[in-house]
């Protein structure tokens, strides 16, 4: 499966197929030579190799029994800090198999953890330092308190130079069979700011649309990847056709399963991109942090998100009686 | 803020109690024996020796709705000065939920200089075998084991599944009231609201209400709302009392009641179930609210509703679901520049009951591919929900194989998979 995905299928998986990070590697490299380790902390935004990495130093130091070795946790997926200390509990309760002497716990988007959680997590560090060491990831570090950040080896991670990228692209596009154009590559960089796994799905799906990616087939799959479903469901409701809205938000909820969390939460990443005026923005923003908030008191999701999209049908009408300001 | 007469005219002290001394004494000689109460209390109300009274460990208190059973207790707790512990029927009584809220209270030092703690567990009848999965085990351990008065409540005891809870309980029966009884009572309600109400209205409420004072309280303050006489003939135009309405019915009511009152009044009504309301006024909202800003006030008191809602079934703070009401009814109702409403309103059924069903086992799946995906491609499920899916998507619309491979791997079939894309 994890090969239907270009990003898992080529993602480096010794430090050598790592083609940046220089620095990163060699003190890396120098830790896995002394069989021991520190807590580490890597930083930096999305897509930028902490997980590769992350991943790539418990290959390194385990080889084929890495899996049994590693634990890995999302701190935003886990429901709180006692779930995460009983895994890691019983995930220490076990000695390490082959060479290292401890085990490695890898906990995503630390940063999302709240300054009590974090607390009660360098606890658990330091109860289970006898024989884990943990991995922390983070897209800021100034999110990480610090106490914990002076028990890590503490490494900034950043965006992948552009002739790099290009490199890498034209790797995969080379062995998967597809020609890659250089106006594609550099929308590509453009579009994914130097998000490494955006880049590579982007090159992805272009493929999957026609077998020469040019900047045209880019493009197309960008509009392919955005969350058309839900920006519809927007669209009908700004244009005050509540019927087809609600329609369209029990198609999303019922039959496709999307919690409505997820729902907003998509808005409000999409909101940047919307054709609105900024008045318009703020008042939708301001409207999907009060459905945020309503919907996590509540009861009834859908009740809350009728709220959210005739509200938003009435924000619209506004719009629709005074069309231009400016 | 109209508070139900129900709670308003709730008797405060053994006295006040109508029609129950048996009860009265029973459950006072049982407390005095056991536990300790105020000599005065005892005194006055413990007059039984019987063996039985003495030995037992809890008290089963039975007999039709709206006769007295919870407020006996609750006087009772207030009598002997104790902090009452209460679970009813609308909360989820699993063994679990039922340690969780009773433990604690038993365990917590009384904050507010109670004497001790009595817990009631109200319409035990009402356990679902299923559903409360362990509850009456949970009881029966608490009997058991505790060092407070418990007393348990129920209409029908002879239900073969509260036969353990018989066995260790002592069991008394509420009389039923009669019709001079309710009548007495629906009067003292009139004079202290300052309304004129004429004997004979009073007396065909009582009839009607078989006995049940809470239903006919409840519809004294039904006819009453806004208003402050009550002639027979206003009961005759209403048609026989306790209406049963229908959901259409409560629909109509909520939705042309002139004042914020009369619309709040209809939770009153024996036949509301406001969780089937809420689905009801889900649905409907936009049927009767044509104009878009109406249409999203009604939807914002609706929501501010089910954020009570919400909290209470978190917090169990039932004291706050009167907001709920007010909002649900009395907001939903009394909007802004409301429109005028036609006679007859075709009201839709609530496809939300149609749909639930399947969007148990959809969410199910999705957790599913996502929870896999996420595990696989070493990424959150935040991120899988928010960038994945939508890539899989993409990929899927261009190649089958994707959505078999998927499937495969999940063990589930391709059109569930395609569904969720």
């Amino acid at each position: 499966m994890s090969e239907l995905f270009w990003f898992e299928k080529y993602r480096p998986r010794s430090f050598e197929e790592v083609v940046d990070l220089e620095e990163v590697k060699a003190r890396l490299r120098e830790f896995v030579k002394a069989g021991n380790l520190p807590h580490l902390l890597f930083y930096g935004p999305p897509g930028t190799g902490k997980t590769t990495m992350a991943l790539v130093l418990a290959r390194e130091l385990y080889g084929e029994y890495w899996r049994e070795n590693t634990l890995e946790l999302n701190a935003s997926d886990e429901r709180g800090i006692g779930v995460i200390r009983e895994r890691v509990k019983e995930f220490a309760r076990t000695a390490p198999v082959g060479k290292a002497p401890f085990k490695l716990v890898i906990l995503d988007e630390a940063d999302n953890m709240t300054s009590d959680a974090q607390q009660a997590l360098r606890r658990i560090m330091e109860i289970y330092a006898q024989n884990t060491r943990f991995i922390l990831l983070a897209n800021y570090v100034s999110r990480i308190i610090d106490p914990i950040i002076s028990r890590c080896a503490v490494f900034r991670f950043s965006p992948m130079p552009r002739h790099l990228m290009a490199e890498r692209l034209r790797e995969i596009a080379r062995s998967e069979g597809v020609e890659l154009k250089d106006d594609a590559i550099d929308l590509i960089y453009e579009i994914s700011e130097g998000d490494m796994r955006k880049a590579i799905n982007l090159l992805q799906v272009a493929a999957a649309v026609s077998k020469v990616v040019d900047a045209n087939a880019v493009a197309s799959a960008a509009a392919a990847v955005r969350p058309s479903d839900v920006l519809e469901l927007f669209n009908l409701a700004m244009g005050g056709d509540l019927a087809k809205a609600r329609d369209k938000l029990r198609e999303l909820m019922y039959i496709k399963g999307v919690a409505g969390v997820d729902l907003i939460r998509v808005f409000q990443r999409e909101l940047i991109r919307m054709q609105l005026d900024d008045d318009v923005k703020a008042e939708v923003a301001e409207l999907l942090s009060e459905v945020d908030y309503r919907l996590t008191q509540g009861a009834d999701e859908e009740i809350q998100l009728m709220y959210f999209l005739t509200k938003l049908g009435s924000i619209g009408k506004k719009i629709r009686v005074a069309p231009k300001k400016r | 803020m109209p508070i139900p007469w129900v709670e308003k005219y709730r008797p405060k002290s053994f006295s006040e109690i109508v029609n129950q001394e048996e009860a009265k004494q029973i459950l006072a000689s049982w407390i005095c024996t056991r536990f300790k109460a105020p000599q005065e209390f005892c005194a006055r109300w413990a007059k039984r020796r019987d063996k039985e009274i003495k030995e037992a460990r809890a008290v089963l208190l039975w007999g039709p709705p709206g006769i007295g059973k919870t407020t006996l207790v609750h006087a009772l707790a207030k009598e002997i000065g104790y902090e009452l512990v209460e679970l009813n029927a609308s909360d989820v009584r699993t063994g679990e939920r039922i340690r969780q809220v009773v433990g604690r209270g038993l365990r917590e030092a009384s904050l507010f200089g109670y004497a001790g703690k009595i817990v009631l567990f109200d319409e035990v009848d009402g356990l679902h075998v299923k559903e409360d999965l362990g509850g009456l085990e949970a009881i029966l351990n608490l009997i058991e084991t505790a060092k407070v008065p418990i007393v348990l409540t129920a209409n029908n005891p002879f239900d073969p599944k509260l036969r353990p809870l018989r066995d260790i309980s002592l069991v008394v029966g509420l009389k039923r009231l009669s019709e001079d009884e309710v009548v007495e009572v629906l009067k003292r309600i009139c004079a202290s609201e300052g309304a004129k109400c004429e004997e004979e209205a009073l007396r065909s409420l009582a009839k009607s209400s078989y006995g049940d004072l809470r239903a006919a309280i409840n519809d004294l303050q039904l006819y009453l709302a806004g208003r402050k006489v009550l002639t027979v003939d206003d009961i005759k135009r209403a048609g026989e009392r306790n209406p049963q309405l229908s959901m259409f019915e409560i629909l109509d009511r909520v939705y042309k009641a002139r004042w914020f009152d009369e619309a709040r009044a209809v939770s009153f009504n024996p036949s509301f179930d406001w969780e089937q309301y809420f689905v009801w006024a889900l649905e409907t909202i936009p049927i009767v609210y044509k104009d878009l800003e109406v249409m999203s006030e009604a939807f914002d008191r609706l929501s501010k509703a089910d954020m009570f809602i919400g909290i209470v079934k978190r917090t169990q703070e039932w004291e706050l679901l009167s907001y709920a009401m007010e909002l649900a009814l009395g907001g939903v109702s009394q909007v802004k520049n409301k429109p005028r409403l036609p006679p007859f309103i075709r009201y839709g059924f609530p496809q939300r009951l149609l749909l639930l069903a399947k969007s148990k086992e959809a969410r199910r799946r999705r957790e599913m591919v996502v929870e896999y995906l996420a595990r696989n491609l070493h990424v959150s499920k935040a991120l899988v929900n928010a960038e994945i899916f939508y890539v899989l998507s993409a990929l899927a619309k261009k190649d089958e194989h994707v959505v078999e491979r998927l499937a495969r791997a999940l063990g589930i079939s391709p059109i569930d998979i395609k569904n969720l894309l």
